[in-house]
């Protein structure tokens, strides 16, 4: 093919070359994978740093134990709140609260952005509005949300809904409207419809952005159905926190936190999986 | 009485600093099987006379008749091309080709084996399972011909479609354009602003001129066909285009 026409040194047998080229692709892939060993070295050193600095600090009496408690004590007081009888049910309330909370935030802010970007009555009438409620800091609603929804789970997955819902509306929203103009044009020439072009074009164009969205959506999930039991609850991580913290059991206290990040950082994780799964085609 | 004929067509957008003329009382006919080009400066609404005659945009006033009736939205034996790719990065360079299908709803075993036969065409046997992330500009440039004339479509409609492609690429791409315009029969309509390539291109020259976008006049390519690049050495081929230059007044 003329495109690839492939210049022929003299001396030089196909094969030779072949093999040439197949050695510098093993030689770059092994350079490529101790880079990556070192990067991950860097980041793990810099985490045991961290921890050594923490453990110094506190066993040796630099910093009181009551305001941060050392790594040593923090490793026990997990192994006591995991152990502890009340743990596992209040584990099991703020679970089943951010699931929730993820999941209508997730799906009403998906639903939204695609009615307010495909038909402009939606947008006009609403877009407005979605703007202007997006605008206070949806902290403030958890009080009220307690008022109107009581100490138990709604009110928690409510804050968590209102939180999680503007980044994926927002998201898929912009994911839908940021096209290529000559994409719609392309697809309007084939005599497209409104539902074809959103299938073949308009959705799988969006999905990065609304990938983004869908991992902010879940760290705001998980962040109001704690500051929903911060504010007022009688089960759940936050409230654990919250009345740890009142008992002064500090360790207590962390090794909660911990095992909340470990917690979102796994799903997030697990998110960015589906994602590399999803719009494959980024990572070609 | 020719395939496509427009009679004092005028286009009118309306804009925030006003009404915008893009086309005034542009007329012409084009004959089934013809190479039309169009040529002029930027802004001389190439891209909107070929926007109209895809049924993509309504033309303000005038006539225009395709195969007898009157046309003012998209159609199936209309295929469209631009200067970019425009090729879908989740799809694989077959599943981009299969797309006028699969939009149509044609046949899915026909078209299996069209898309196989057109990537043959532009020259991209043994792609068809790479994603266009992979690919050059001017083979992404050939995957979008290949899709252009997936659904057969009677009229093609260019709009400077190697416009981003080095020189020497460009040249190829014409070539291979023009083999298989000669192979195929099609109708085409081609935007270009390189005055060059039109008449290597063409039977007849669309020369437009902006403000507001007029159709200056027609030229009718004198160059023997099938055509090489060895007719750029052809003198009738340097006169085309100082005539269009003159018509365009480029030169003074
Ligand atoms: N959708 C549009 N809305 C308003 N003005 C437009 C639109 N499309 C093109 N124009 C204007 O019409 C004129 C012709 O544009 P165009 O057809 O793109 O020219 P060309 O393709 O020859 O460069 C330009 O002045 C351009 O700004
Ligand atoms: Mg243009």
């Amino acid at each position: 093919m003329d495109m690839t026409a492939q210049a022929t040194l003299p001396g030089t047998s196909a094969a030779a070359r072949e093999d040439a080229v197949a050695r510098f692709i093993a030689a770059e892939k092994r350079r490529q994978q101790q880079r990556l060993i070192r990067n991950r070295l860097l980041a793990i050193g810099f985490g045991l740093l961290v921890i050594a600095i923490w453990y110094v600090a506190t066993e040796y009496g630099f910093v009181h134990r009551l305001i941060i408690p050392s790594p040593v004590d923090t490793f026990w007081a997990t192994g006591r709140v995991m152990s502890a009888d009340y743990f596992w049910p209040n584990v099991g309330v703020t679970l089943s609260e951010i699931a929730w909370g993820f999941g209508i935030g997730l799906t009403s802010g998906v639903v939204f952005g695609v009615l307010v970007a495909m038909f402009d009555t939606v947008r006009a009438t609403l877009y407005p509005y979605l703007v202007a409620l997006q605008a206070p800091p949806k902290i403030v609603l958890a009080p009220i949300f307690v008022t109107w929804f009581g100490f138990d789970q709604p009110s928690k997955i409510a804050v968590a809904v209102v939180m999680s819902f503007f980044p994926m509306f927002l998201n898929t929203l912009t994911g839908l409207s940021s096209v290529d103009p000559n994409a719609v044009k392309l697809m309007r020439s084939l005599t497209a419809g409104r539902w074809k072009t959103f299938r073949h074009l308009l959705l799988p164009n969006a999905l990065p952005i609304m990938m983004a969205g869908v991992k902010l959506c879940w760290t705001l999930a998980v962040l109001g159905v704690i500051v929903g039991e911060f504010v007022g609850a009688s089960a759940g991580i936050g409230y654990l926190i919250y009345a740890m913290n009142f008992q002064l059991d500090i360790a207590g206290v962390f090794s909660l936190i911990i095992l909340l990040s470990v917690f979102t950082l796994v799903i997030y994780q697990l998110i960015e999986w589906l994602e590399s799964r999803i719009i494959f085609w980024k990572q070609l | 009485m020719g395939l496509i004929e427009g009679t004092g067509l005028d286009k009118v957008y309306s804009t925030a600093t006003g009404p915008l003329v893009a086309l005034t009382n542009v007329s012409f006919t084009i004959n089934e099987g013809e190479f039309i080009s169009l040529v002029g400066p930027s802004g001389c609404g190439k891209s909107t006379l070929l926007s109209i005659l895809g049924g993509l945009e309504q033309k303000t006033d005038g006539d225009l008749v395709l195969a007898g009736q009157h046309h003012d939205a998209p159609r199936r034996d209309i295929g469209m091309m631009f200067q970019t790719s425009v090729l879908f990065p989740w799809r694989t360079i077959r599943q981009n080709v299969r797309l006028p299908g699969e939009i149509l709803g044609l046949d899915r075993k026909q078209q299996a084996e069209r898309t196989d036969e057109l990537l043959d065409l532009v020259g991209l046997n043994g792609f068809g399972d790479r994603y266009p992330s992979e690919l050059s500009g001017g083979m992404r440039q050939r995957v979008a011909l290949a899709r252009l004339l997936a659904h057969d479509p009677r009229v093609l409609l260019m709009d400077e479609p190697f416009g981003a492609l080095d020189e020497f690429t460009r040249e190829t791409m014409n070539v291979e354009l023009l083999r298989i315009w000669e192979k195929t029969g099609k109708t085409v309509v081609f935007v270009t602003h390189n005055i060059g390539e039109a008449v290597f291109l063409s039977d007849r020259i669309f020369v437009m001129t902006p403000r507001p976008g007029r159709l200056e006049g027609i030229v009718e390519v004198d160059l023997p066909r099938p055509r090489t690049t060895e007719v750029m050495r052809d003198p009738r081929y340097t006169e085309h285009v100082y005539d269009i230059r003159r018509m365009l007044g480029v030169d003074h």
